[in-house]
C-alpha cells in the first residue's frame, strides 16, 4: 500500500500544476541560504517518509523469514571480527518460480481491475467533467460539491454502506425483486462486479479533477473547426476533444490506477474468495504468515510494476510541454 | 475577376474557377481606371445572389444580438460586416456556419434553407480568429483534415492538399506543427485549410484578428488577392475600418443588431447616410444646423456654431426650419490666414492645438465659440508653406460639395 501511496504523491502534484512555463532557475550561485531551507522541506519529507521506508523495505526483501523480533535475519552480521553481508534472493526467485502461480495470478488479477476501474472511471466521469467544466458558475459549486463531498465520509463507512445496497436483502435485490424481474436475490457481494463498483465509485472523484482541469482549458473553436471541416459530433469528439485534454486522461488514469493496483479495503470487504488481489496477498503475507521478507519482495515488484508505465507517461508529457512552450 | 466580361454572365462553379488559376493575380478584381473603392454594384455587374439572408433574428436570453437583418451576398463578392464589438456581428456569422440557431428567419445558400443544416454538413467554411489549427497535426493534415472527412481517394486529398499549398506558399512547411510557424505562416494555413473544401462562401472571422499591425497591412492585399484568384464569395467580420475598406467590395456597417449603412468603400465613406456612419467611419465634424431655404440648385443652412452660413449645391428634402446636422471630414476643411472672399462656408478661429502623426498634421481649431473643429493637413505641405501654427488666427473653409447633410 505504501509503494501506490508515495508513487501517488508525484501525479497530484503534475495534476494540479497545470501547465506552467519553465521560468529560468537563478544559477546556483545566486541561490541564498533561504532558497535551500525552502527546498529542504518537501525533500527532507520525501526522505524522511518515502526513501527511508522503502529502503528498509528493500533491505527486508532481501532477508529470509525468522522467528524472532523483528521477523526476519539481519541483513548484516559480525561474526569473528568479519562484517558480512547477507543477500537474499530466494523471496524474488519464488514468486516467479511459484508453482500453483499464486503471486502471477494476483498481480494479473489486480492490473486487471486496477485497469478496468480506471477505464470505468473515465467513461463515468469524463460526462462529469464536461458537465462541470461548461455548466454555469454558480451551478459550478454545487456540483463540485457533489462530486467532492462524499470524500468526506469515512472511507469505510461508504463501502459499507455498499454491502448493504449490494448485500442478498439489500436495496438492489428488493428493488429488482419488488418490481419483479427477478425471483431470486442476485449474488452481488463477494463477486468481481461488486469489486469493481466499490473502486470505481471511491476513485471516481480522482478522475474527474483532473479532466475538470483539462477540459477547463480546452479551446472551443478548434471543436467548432472540427464540426465546421465536416466532422459530426462522435467524431469531433475524438478528434478534438480528447487530444485536447490527453493530459488530464492520463493524471487522471494514473490517479486512480495506481492506488487501485495496491487497493485491499475494498476487495477484502467486497470481493470473494476469487478476488485475490496483491493488496490481500501482501496482508497474508505480512500479517496471517509473518513472512515479511517475501512480503516486502511483493511490494517490491509491484512498485516496478508501478514504475516503468509512469516513468514513461512522464517522458512523452515533458516531451509535450517543451513543444508548448517553445510554441509561447 | 468579375469585371471580366466572360464572368459576367453565369459564373461557373466555385470549384472549377479554383481549378484555373491556383496562382494569385495581382490586382484580380479591378480593372485599370477604376477609382478605388468604387467598384460597380453587384447588381450592375449581373452577379448572380448566392446568399440571401431573409429576416434573420437571434434572441438572447436578455438581449436581441440580431435583429431583422436582410443581405444578398453575390457569386465572388467579398463583403464585410463592419461594427463595434457586440454589434452582432459575430454572431450573424456564427449563424451561417451553423454554430448558432436563429430565433427566426431564413438563411438561403443557392436557394436552398440552411437552417436546421448542421455545420458538419454545410457547404460553407470559416476562418477562426484564432484560426482554430490543430496543434497536435501538422500543416498537411490540418489542410487535409476537411478532405479526410469526405472520404475521397488519397490521390484526390493529395492532389487537392498541393494546390492549397502552393496557392498559399507554404510548399516548404508541410510537415511543421503550427506552433513551429509565424502569425502570418498560421493564417494562411488556415485560409488553405478552410478553403480546401471549396466551400460555397467563405467565412473569415476577424482575419487580422490574431496578427500585429505591421503584418496585418501585409497581409490584407495578399489575402485578397488568393481569395479572387480562388474566385470564391467572402463574408468577413472586423471591427477594424482599414481591414475593411482595403478587403471588401461591398460593406456593411452594424450597429445594435442591424444594418445601418451597406455600400462600397468609396460610398461608405463619402456618403454617409447617417450620424453614427459618419462618426463610426474616419473621423468628421459634425455641425448642428437649421434648414433656412432650400431648391433644387441650392440650399442655405445656419450652423449654431458659425457667424457664416453653409451653403449645399443640391437640394434638401426637408421643410424650411428643421433642424439637421452637417458633417465635414476633417480633410476638406482648408485651413488659411487669408480671409476667404465667399459669403458662405468658412468660419473664424484660433489654432489650438496640432498633432503630427508623420504623414499628416492634425489642426485643432477653437471658434469664438468654444468649439473645436479638427482639421488635417499632409505635412508635405505643411511644412512648405508658411502655414498657420499655434494660436494663429486663422479662417477654415471648405467646398459646398464637402458638406455632407445628415437628417437622422
Amino acid at each position: 500500500m505504501s509503494t501506490g501511496f508515495s508513487a501517488n504523491m508525484s501525479f497530484i502534484r503534475r495534476a494540479f500544476q497545470a501547465k506552467r512555463r519553465p521560468t529560468k532557475l537563478s544559477k546556483p550561485h545566486n541561490r541564498t541560504w533561504r532558497d535551500y531551507a525552502l527546498i529542504l522541506v518537501p525533500y527532507l519529507w520525501m526522505i524522511l517518509f518515502f526513501l527511508l521506508p522503502f529502503l528498509i523495505i528493500f533491505k527486508i526483501s532481501l532477508s529470509v523469514s525468522e522467528i524472532a523480533i523483528p521477523p526476519y535475519s539481519p541483513l548484516v552480521t559480525f561474526e569473528e571480527g568479519a562484517m558480512q553481508i547477507i543477500l537474499h534472493l530466494e523471496n524474488y526467485t519464488s514468486i516467479f518460480t511459484d508453482e500453483d502461480g499464486t503471486y502471477f495470478r494476483s498481480y494479473v488479477k489486480s492490473l486487471q481491475v486496477a485497469g478496468l476501474s480506471t477505464l470505468f472511471c473515465l467513461i463515468i466521469g469524463y460526462p462529469i467533467a464536461w458537465a462541470l467544466a461548461t455548466c454555469k458558475p454558480t451551478a459550478r459549486n454545487v456540483l463540485f460539491m457533489l462530486v467532492i463531498m462524499p470524500s468526506w465520509t469515512s472511507f469505510v463507512v461508504r463501502i459499507y454502506s455498499w454491502m448493504t445496497i449490494m448485500k442478498r436483502d439489500g436495496l438492489i435485490n428488493d428493488i429488482l425483486m419488488g418490481i419483479g424481474i427477478i425471483d431470486s436475490p442476485i449474488q452481488m457481494l463477494q463477486t468481481d462486479f461488486a469489486v469493481y463498483v466499490g473502486i470505481t465509485y471511491c476513485y471516481l472523484p480522482y478522475m474527474v479533477l483532473p479532466l475538470f482541469s483539462a477540459l477547463m482549458k480546452v479551446d472551443y473553436s478548434l471543436i467548432e473547426a472540427s464540426y465546421d471541416l465536416g466532422c459530426r459530433p462522435v467524431k469531433t469528439f475524438f478528434n478534438s476533444l480528447i487530444p485536447q485534454t490527453k493530459s488530464g486522461i492520463i493524471a487522471g488514469s494514473m490517479l486512480v490506477f495506481i492506488p487501485a493496483l495496491g487497493e485491499y479495503v475494498i476487495p477484502e470487504l467486497l470481493g470473494g474468495k476469487g478476488s485475490i488481489l496483491i493488496g490481500r496477498i501482501l496482508w497474508q503475507e505480512f500479517f496471517n504468515n509473518r513472512d515479511w521478507p517475501l512480503a516486502s519482495a511483493v511490494a517490491i515488484i509491484m512498485l516496478i510494476i508501478l514504475v516503468i508505465p509512469i516513468v514513461w507517461f512522464y517522458k512523452i508529457e515533458r516531451k509535450e510541454q517543451e513543444k508548448l512552450y517553445a510554441q509561447k | 475577376m468579375e469585371n471580366t466580361p466572360e464572368c459576367t454572365a453565369d459564373k461557373q462553379p466555385v470549384a472549377a474557377s479554383a481549378n484555373n488559376s491556383a496562382v494569385p493575380a495581382k490586382n484580380a478584381g479591378h480593372r485599370p481606371g477604376e477609382l478605388p473603392g468604387n467598384k460597380p454594384s453587384p447588381t450592375e455587374q449581373n452577379l448572380r445572389p448566392i446568399l440571401e439572408i431573409k429576416d434573420i433574428t437571434k434572441e438572447f436570453e436578455a438581449f436581441t444580438a440580431v435583429n431583422k437583418v436582410n443581405l444578398t451576398l453575390y457569386e465572388g463578392e467579398i463583403f464585410a460586416l463592419l461594427g463595434s464589438s457586440g454589434c452582432g456581428k459575430s454572431t450573424l456569422l456564427r449563424m451561417l456556419a451553423g454554430f448558432e440557431t436563429p430565433t427566426s428567419g431564413s438563411i438561403l445558400l443557392d436557394g436552398e434553407e440552411l437552417i436546421g443544416v448542421p455545420p458538419y454538413k454545410r457547404p460553407v467554411n470559416m476562418m477562426f480568429q484564432s484560426y482554430a489549427l490543430f496543434p497536435y497535426m501538422t500543416v498537411k493534415q490540418n489542410i487535409a483534415f476537411g478532405l479526410k472527412q469526405e472520404h475521397l481517394p488519397k490521390s484526390q486529398i493529395e492532389e487537392r492538399v498541393e494546390k492549397m499549398l502552393h496557392l498559399v506558399h507554404m510548399e516548404d512547411y508541410v510537415d511543421r506543427k503550427p506552433f513551429q510557424l509565424s502569425g502570418g505562416q498560421r493564417q494562411r494555413v488556415a485560409l488553405a485549410r478552410s478553403l480546401a473544401k471549396e466551400p460555397r462562401v467563405l467565412l473569415l472571422d476577424e482575419p487580422m484578428g490574431a496578427l500585429d499591425k505591421k503584418l496585418r497591412e501585409q497581409m490584407r492585399l495578399e489575402l485578397v488577392d488568393i481569395i479572387n484568384s480562388v474566385g470564391v464569395t467572402c463574408l468577413m467580420v472586423t471591427h477594424d475600418q482599414e481591414e475593411a475598406m482595403t478587403m471588401a467590395d461591398r460593406i456593411a456597417i452594424m450597429d445594435r443588431g442591424q444594418f445601418v449603412q451597406i455600400g462600397g468603400p468609396r460610398e461608405i465613406y463619402e456618403n454617409p447616410n447617417c450620424r453614427f456612419c459618419a462618426e463610426f467611419i474616419g473621423s468628421v465634424n459634425l455641425f448642428d444646423c437649421t434648414l433656412i431655404s432650400s431648391n433644387a440648385t441650392q440650399s442655405l443652412l445656419r450652423a449654431d456654431d458659425f457667424t457664416h452660413l453653409i451653403e449645399l449645391q443640391h437640394d434638401i428634402d426637408l421643410a424650411d426650419g428643421m433642424p439637421l446636422t452637417i458633417a465635414l471630414r476633417p480633410e476638406k476643411i482648408y485651413i488659411s490666414h487669408e480671409k476667404p472672399e465667399e459669403e458662405t462656408n468658412w468660419c473664424h478661429g484660433v489654432v489650438e492645438n496640432i498633432a503630427y502623426l508623420g504623414d499628416i498634421s492634425i489642426y485643432y481649431v477653437r471658434l469664438k465659440d468654444g468649439r473645436i473643429v479638427t482639421s488635417t493637413l499632409p505635412n508635405v505641405d505643411r511644412f512648405k508653406q508658411g502655414l498657420p501654427t499655434w494660436d494663429d488666427q486663422v479662417y477654415l473653409s471648405w467646398d459646398a460639395e464637402s458638406c455632407i447633410a445628415l437628417t437622422i
